[in-house]
């Protein structure tokens, strides 16, 4: 690819419709970019002029101001980081300010602050729509005589917008012009562009009425937060019941190719191979795609909507009392998704210590890769119970993990120094928006693609290896097969896999583990999804040949050396205990220790996760087993 | 003279001082809350939480509450419409 002409660094407050701009312009195609001295990883795409020239557009952090003291580990820290090595590079530097056209005021306080930066400034001013339901018009030509600046008023959605931001940022690599450095009254520039239609007053009246009649409730001292918890109940239930019947069908069609290729290729090792370590393994785990589709979705349309500020406006309060604050709100959200951009957002957090504090108990939020195992226990063990009661188990999970991330948050108070005083709240509160399908439609598509990679991959080959570590016949004490076992059966018992989880039982048996489910958790350990997967592997070799039952009823049906039942509801619960607190994800740690700096803090979370997690699982096993569970 | 804290709900004041340290003023005031914005207070969040207020840019803002009593307002008002 042609080496950049330029690089564009696109800038501007947080909500000010950067992101929707740097998809709109790039169509979506970026990567994660590495650049010299950042230590974070922002996004980056060559976009191509119609000259044929190549640009290099670098999506900067949301940020208020570029001048002053900033934590260099925030947002604001590394997007400064970014303009001051760029603008030392050889490569030349544009700055393209992204502006919210209804907040112009507040986002020319930061024009200011980049012309005096001494390169090329554009400015794109979003939300032209919005505006003109405001009963307003940006007299850009004036604004751009002001500020000497040049200057295009759009929308997001605007059919020809790619073209004309290229045509703008191509002209302002040519021209290279470097705007006036004074001072200016924004004030009076921002009254001076902004010109009233006739219905202005009323026009907006109406739009603000429209924010206030919805304040007024989802903000409501008592409603508003009935409300709150009411969606967060409704979001974790839907991810259990929207997507219980696609799990199943494609539950389905893995057992229908299973047997399918039994048929093809005999009982052989191949065909053990495919069934057992591809389909069991990879393919179980692939069926709770759904689940994580529909969760991605309900997060984008909280934070598109709007809804996503009144939610920290909310639990500010709640959050300040476990040691964590109103900042922390977004990150602690988005790690029911997945821990690691949680762990990234949280540099959204400007104080330091509420910083770390917020990523040392990230992981214990529940993060989309429990659910493939919560999902198996709740309805193989809680079969009987009613769709209500099962759902309501699992809701009650996801509260399990957010209550042990604030005891762990209050206890952390104790040990882990704040390095700093404390940095209070003060967010923006936007207008609530219609969130936009296609972009939504496009987060979904990435997380639906990014599962199947990860399934595709990593995990694929995990239960691979796992299959050759249960099936490769091993030095390991075979007696513990049931009598009548098949030799494959034997062979498992005997496998190196087989012994390492049987060495662990004296350590797992107060929680009702046998060595099935440590070979589990230890395949867990890099990756959670895992669980799932060694389940399929093991209980399909000891299905044999002609079973194709699902996994759940081999679950059920599983038995120990003595023929017992080797599974009930009290092992069930006491497994789901430890999932909601071991951090059973490598790559969690690696994130940690880039966001933190030091081999110290993903340690630390992983002994405190484990530790936890021992002690719970435990205390759950033998207070269910007592009640007779 | 009276604080940010202090404004009676719907009320709304010019601000006059912030009453911070240099540095986290700035900040301040790069988010919107300067010296000469009318500020109208929109309601407070239960139990002690953040104040929720418009600015006379037309922004809308969460505000901590400890916070709020550093920010120095004048006389309150009616709410001037933009």
């Amino acid at each position: 690819m042609n080496a950049a002409a330029c690089t564009v660094a696109l800038i501007g407050r947080p909500n000010a419709g950067k992101s929707s701009l740097f998809n709109a312009v790039t169509g979506g195609h970026a990567k994660v970019g590495n650049f010299p001295g950042i230590t974070v990883e922002l996004l980056d795409a060559k976009v191509k002029l119609p000259s044929g020239e190549h640009l290099e557009l670098v999506d900067l952090p949301g940020v208020y101001t570029v001048e002053g003291e900033a934590d260099p580990h925030s947002d604001e820290g590394h997007a400064r980081r970014f303009l001051e090595l760029a603008q030392k590079a050889t490569q030349p530097l544009v700055i393209a300010q992204v502006i919210d056209a209804t907040q112009l005021e507040l986002g020319l306080r930061l024009t200011l602050e980049l012309r005096r930066r001494g390169v090329p400034v554009v400015l794109i001013a979003t939300q032209h729509d919005a505006l003109v339901q405001q009963g307003f018009e940006l007299d850009a030509r004036t604004l751009e005589e002001g500020l000497g600046v040049t200057v295009l008023a759009t929308n997001a959605r605007h059919a020809g917008l790619q073209q004309k931001v290229l045509e703008l940022l191509g002209d302002a690599w040519r021209q290279r012009r470097t705007p006036p450095t004074g001072d200016l009254d924004v004030h009076a520039l921002a009254s001076k562009v902004l010109i009233p239609r006739i219905d202005a007053k009323e026009a907006f009246a109406r739009v603000r009425r429209r924010t206030e009649r919805l304040d007024a409730v989802l903000l409501h001292p008592v409603l508003g937060p009935a409300i709150f918890l009411g969606l967060m109940t409704a979001l974790f239930a839907a991810v259990f019941f929207i997507s219980e019947p696609f799990t199943a069908l494609i539950d389905l069609t893995n057992q229908a190719l299973g047997t399918r290729i039994e048929g093809w290729l005999g009982t052989g090792w191949l065909s053990s191979l495919l069934v057992d370590g591809v389909l069991g393994g990879a393919g179980t785990v692939l069926a709770f795609l759904p689940q994580i589709v529909t969760l991605t979705i309900v997060m984008e349309l909280i934070d598109a909507s709007g809804y996503l500020a009144r939610g920290t406006f909310l639990v500010d309060r709640l959050l300040r009392f476990a040691g964590l604050g109103g900042r922390s709100f977004v990150p602690l959200l988005t790690a029911h998704a997945c821990a690691i951009p949680a762990i990234n957002s949280a540099r959204i957090i400007r104080d330091p210590g509420q910083r770390l504090r917020t990523i040392l108990v990230l992981p214990l939020m529940t993060c989309s890769a429990r659910i493939p195992t919560y999902g198996l226990l709740i309805t193989t063990f809680f079969a009987d119970h009613s769709a209500w009661f099962k759902g309501a188990l699992f809701v009650g999970l996801y509260f399990a993990g957010i209550v042990a991330g604030f005891i762990a948050s209050l206890v952390l108070g104790r040990t882990v120094k704040s390095t700093a005083q404390q940095r209070p709240l003060v967010l923006e509160m936007p207008p609530y928006r219609m969130p936009q399908a296609p972009v939504v439609g496009r987060v979904a598509w990435r997380s639906a693609k990014r599962f199947v990679k990860d399934v595709g991959s990593v995990i694929l080959i995990a239960a691979v290896v796992l299959w050759a570590l249960l099936t490769v016949p091993g030095p390991g004490d075979t007696h513990s097969a049931p009598p009548g076992a098949s030799p494959r059966v034997v062979a498992m018992h005997g496998s190196v896999a087989a012994s390492v989880g049987r060495l662990l039982e004296p350590v797992t048996r107060p929680a009702g583990f046998d060595w099935r489910l440590n070979v589990g958790l230890i395949g867990s350990f890099g990756a959670r999804e895992l669980m799932v997967g060694t389940m399929g592997v093991i209980f399909g070799i000891e299905g044999g040949e002609d079973d194709t039952a699902p996994l759940g009823e081999r679950l059920r049906e599983a038995k120990t050396s003595t023929g017992a039942p080797a599974y009930g509801p009290a092992t069930a619960l006491a497994l789901m205990a430890f999932f909601v607190l071991a951090c059973q994800c490598m790559s969690t740690l690696a994130a940690v220790r880039r966001e933190t700096r030091s081999w110290r803090w993903p340690l630390f979370v992983l002994g405190y996760t484990y530790v936890a997690a021992w002690v719970v699982s435990v205390i759950v096993f033998q207070v269910a087993s007592a009640a007779g569970l | 003279m009276t604080s940010l804290d202090l404004l009676p709900p719907q009320r709304s004041a010019a601000i006059t001082e912030l009453r911070l340290a240099p540095a986290e003023a700035t900040w301040l005031r790069a988010i919107g809350l300067c010296e000469g914005v009318r500020v109208t207070l929109l309601r407070g969040a239960p139990l002690g939480g953040p104040l929720h207020v418009r600015l006379s840019t037309g922004a809308e803002l969460a505000v901590d509450r400890e916070l709020a009593r550093y920010v120095e307002v004048d006389a309150p008002t009616d709410e001037v419409p933009a």
